[in-house]
C-alpha cells in the first residue's frame, strides 16, 4: 500500500498548529510562573478597564488634625467619592502603624484614625481597629505612644493586634501567590465585610511610595510569616501588595496626607506638611492619585504600573472630585536607592 | 507587689480543653503560648495542666519532627524551637524533643555565596549573607529571633556539642548583625544608608542566646542597648523578656521589675494573654529556667 501523500493543504496546516502550538510553548514559559491563562486574564481585564466607567477619588486640602475639621471634611469625601454603605457591616479599619519613631511622621495620625472611626460608626457599622506591625514584636507600645490608644479609649473601640490574631487558611486568589495554595490571614481579617485602608501619604525605599495598597502588608500575621513579613519580599513585594489586594474582602482607601513623609520612607523619612486627605472606593486610583500629589507617576511605581495593567483597578479612568489637583501637586524626594 | 499565685491561676484557668493555650483566653491552642505557658507551670509540677500540654505539644508534632502554629498548621518552621524547649522542660531526654532538635538541624535557610550579589547585600544591608542563621520558614534568610530561638533549644537540649560548626556560624550570624552601638533588630542593623535601631524582643533572645552559648561574644554596649530599648517600648512582653536576658547575666533593673509588676491585671495576668502572663512569670520567679553549661 502506497504511503499517504502529504498534499500542500495539510502540509500549511501542519505548518500552521506548529506554529500555534510553537507560540503558545513560548508564550507558557514566558509567562512563568503565572503561567499563560492567568496572563491572559490579567491582559484582557487590564484592556477592559478602558471602557469602564471611571474610579472615583475625592481630595481634601488645606487640612490639619483638628477633630472637628476632620469630621466635616472626612464626611464630605465620603460623600464625594460614592463609598459604600457600612450599614450593619463588619468593618476592620487598618492604620499604618508600622513602627513609632519619635519625631518621625511615620504612622497614620491618630486623629485621621478617630475620625474614620467616628463616620463609620455614625453610619452604622461595627468597626474594629487592626493592624500587625512588621517592626514591633507588640503593637501595644506603637499604639500606646502614637496617641492612637487615648484615641480608641475615648471611643471605647477595640484594637487587635493582628500578628497574633487567630490565622486562618485563605487561598490566594488571581494567581499574584504563585506556588503557594493557602495564605494564614487573621481572622478579624477574613471576616470583615469591609476593609478600610487607613494609610499615611509617604516613601518607601523598596516600593517606592507606600499608600493604600502597601498598607495591606499589615494584615498578615507575624505569628505565620515572621517580622517583618519574610515571605511577602521572598514572593516579591509588588505581587505580594496586588495579591493581598484581590485575596482580600473590599478594600477601600483613607490616605493621610495631611503630613507626608518624603525621602527614606517608609521610617527614616522627613515631614512634609501637606494638607491633604485622600477619599476612594478604588485602592489602586487612590494611590495612583496620592503618587502623583506626590510627584511621582504611576509608571515610577512598580506596583502602581502592574496593577493598572493587571486591571487590579481602576488605574486608566480616574475622576477627582473635591480639591484641585494640580493645587496640591508637590514633589516629594524619592527614597533613596 | 506581683501576685504570683494568681498568675499561676490565670494560665491554668486559660488552658483550653484540648490541653493548649491561645494568645488570650480561649483562643485557639498554638505552640508558642503554650511552650511559653508550659515553661512557667513546669515551675508546679505537681499542675493538672502539665499532662495534657505535653499531650496537645506531642499531637502538635508533625512526622517531621517540626512544629507549625497549631494543629492545622502543615508546615514546620520556626515554632519548632518552642516546641523543643517546652517538652524538654518537663522531660530532659523527651524523645519528641529530640526529633524536633533533628528538625532544626536540618531546617534551610538562604545563603548568599555570588560575589556579586554578595557585594550589593553588604552595600544595601550592611551584613555578611554568606551567614545563616535560622529563617522563620525554612528556605527563607535568616532572622535574628528564630536564630535565637534555635540556638537555645539546641542548647537545651545539649546537642551543641555535637553540631558545633552549625552552632558556631548562627554565633557568627548574630554577632554580624549587631546594631551599631548594640542590641539587635529584626535582622539587618543598617539598611540603605540608614542604621536600624536596636528592638528589645530580639535583643533580649539574642542576649539569652549568646549568653548560653558564647558569652564572650557580648559586648557591655549590647545589655546597655536592652535596657534602655526595653524601657522605651515599656511594654509588659519587652520588660518580660528584658528581665529575663538582665539576670541571665546577673544583672537586676529594679525599676523595670516594678514596671512589669504594675502592669499586672486584676485576674493575674498580663494583658490577657497567656503568652505575655507565662514570661511576665518567669522574668519575676526564676528567669530563663536553664543556665548557661561549662
Amino acid at each position: 500500500m502506497a504511503a499517504p501523500r502529504l498534499t500542500r493543504r495539510a502540509f500549511l496546516r501542519l505548518m500552521l498548529l506548529a506554529g500555534i502550538g510553537g507560540g503558545l510553548a513560548i508564550a507558557e514559559r514566558q509567562t512563568r510562573p503565572v503561567g499563560l491563562r492567568t496572563f491572559l486574564q490579567w491582559t484582557l481585564r487590564g484592556w477592559r478597564r478602558r471602557v469602564e466607567p471611571p474610579a472615583v477619588v475625592a481630595l481634601g486640602a488645606s487640612l490639619s488634625y483638628d477633630e472637628n475639621l476632620l469630621r466635616d471634611a472626612l464626611a464630605e469625601l465620603w460623600a464625594q467619592a460614592d463609598m459604600p454603605d457600612v450599614s450593619g457591616r463588619r468593618v476592620l479599619v487598618k492604620p499604618n502603624l508600622i513602627e513609632w519613631i519619635e519625631g518621625r511622621p511615620l504612622v497614620t495620625a491618630p486623629e485621621v484614625v478617630g475620625a474614620v472611626v467616628d463616620l463609620l460608626r455614625s453610619r452604622g457599622a461595627e468597626v474594629v481597629i487592626g493592624e500587625g506591625p512588621g517592626f514591633r514584636r507588640d503593637a501595644g507600645p506603637v499604639v500606646a505612644q502614637s496617641g492612637l490608644g487615648a484615641v480608641l479609649a475615648r471611643r471605647n473601640v477595640p484594637f487587635v493586634d493582628l500578628n497574633y490574631d487567630d490565622p486562618r487558611p485563605v487561598p490566594p486568589r488571581d494567581g499574584w501567590f504563585p506556588g503557594r495554595s493557602r495564605l494564614w490571614l487573621p481572622r478579624h481579617v477574613v471576616e470583615a465585610d469591609l476593609i478600610v485602608s487607613v494609610a499615611k501619604l509617604k516613601t518607601h525605599h523598596w516600593a517606592g511610595v507606600t499608600l493604600s495598597l502597601k498598607n495591606l502588608f499589615g494584615v498578615v500575621p507575624g505569628i505565620c510569616y515572621g517580622w517583618p513579613k519574610n515571605m511577602l519580599h521572598v514572593n516579591g513585594i509588588t505581587p505580594s501588595i496586588l495579591g493581598l489586594k484581590q485575596t482580600l474582602p473590599p478594600v477601600v482607601s483613607v490616605i493621610d496626607g495631611i503630613i507626608g513623609m518624603e525621602g527614606d520612607g517608609p521610617l527614616f523619612g522627613t515631614p512634609v506638611p501637606h494638607g491633604v486627605l485622600l477619599v476612594g472606593r478604588d485602592p489602586l486610583a487612590v494611590d495612583i492619585t496620592g503618587a502623583r500629589l506626590m510627584g511621582f507617576e504611576p509608571e515610577e511605581i512598580e506596583h502602581l504600573s502592574l496593577g493598572m495593567w493587571a486591571g487590579i483597578g481602576q488605574g486608566i479612568r480616574i475622576e477627582t472630585r473635591g480639591a484641585s489637583m494640580e493645587a496640591l501637586r508637590r514633589r516629594y524626594q524619592p527614597p533613596p536607592k | 507587689m506581683i501576685r504570683i499565685v494568681s498568675a499561676y491561676r490565670f494560665l491554668e484557668n486559660a488552658q483550653n480543653p484540648d490541653g493548649g493555650w491561645g494568645y488570650r483566653p480561649g483562643g485557639r491552642s498554638t505552640v508558642e503560648p503554650t511552650g511559653a505557658a508550659l515553661l512557667a507551670l513546669a515551675d508546679l509540677p505537681e499542675s493538672p495542666a502539665l499532662a495534657p500540654a505535653r499531650l496537645w505539644l506531642e499531637r502538635a508534632q508533625h512526622p517531621d519532627g517540626g512544629w507549625g502554629i497549631h494543629l492545622e498548621d502543615p508546615e514546620s518552621h520556626w515554632c519548632t524551637a518552642w516546641g523543643v524547649l517546652a517538652l524538654l522542660r518537663l522531660d530532659p531526654v523527651a524523645p519528641p524533643a529530640l526529633r524536633g532538635v533533628r528538625w532544626l538541624l536540618q531546617a534551610s535557610a538562604i545563603r548568599i555565596q555570588a560575589d556579586e550579589l554578595t557585594a550589593e547585600v553588604r552595600r544595601i544591608f550592611g551584613i555578611d549573607p554568606t551567614l545563616r542563621g535560622w529563617p522563620w520558614r525554612p528556605g527563607e534568610a535568616s532572622w535574628v529571633e528564630p536564630t535565637a530561638l534555635a540556638l537555645l533549644a539546641l542548647h537545651v537540649a545539649s546537642a551543641a556539642a555535637d553540631h558545633r560548626d552549625r552552632i558556631e556560624e548562627a554565633i557568627r550570624y548574630l554577632v554580624d548583625r549587631r546594631c551599631q552601638g548594640g542590641g539587635w533588630n529584626f535582622g539587618n542593623p543598617f539598611m540603605l544608608g540608614a542604621y536600624l535601631p536596636p528592638r528589645p524582643h530580639p535583643t533580649a533572645w539574642a542576649l539569652l542566646a549568646l549568653q548560653a552559648l558564647a558569652p564572650d561574644a557580648i559586648r557591655p554596649e549590647d545589655i546597655e542597648a536592652l535596657r534602655s530599648e526595653m524601657h522605651r517600648d515599656g511594654g509588659a512582653l519587652a520588660l518580660a523578656l528584658g528581665i529575663m536576658a538582665l539576670q541571665a547575666f546577673g544583672v537586676e533593673d529594679p525599676i523595670a521589675r516594678e514596671r512589669l509588676e504594675m502592669l499586672q491585671q486584676p485576674d493575674g495576668s498580663w494583658e490577657g494573654n497567656p503568652y505575655v502572663t507565662a514570661l511576665a512569670l518567669r522574668a519575676l520567679n526564676g528567669g530563663w529556667p536553664w543556665r548557661r553549661r561549662g
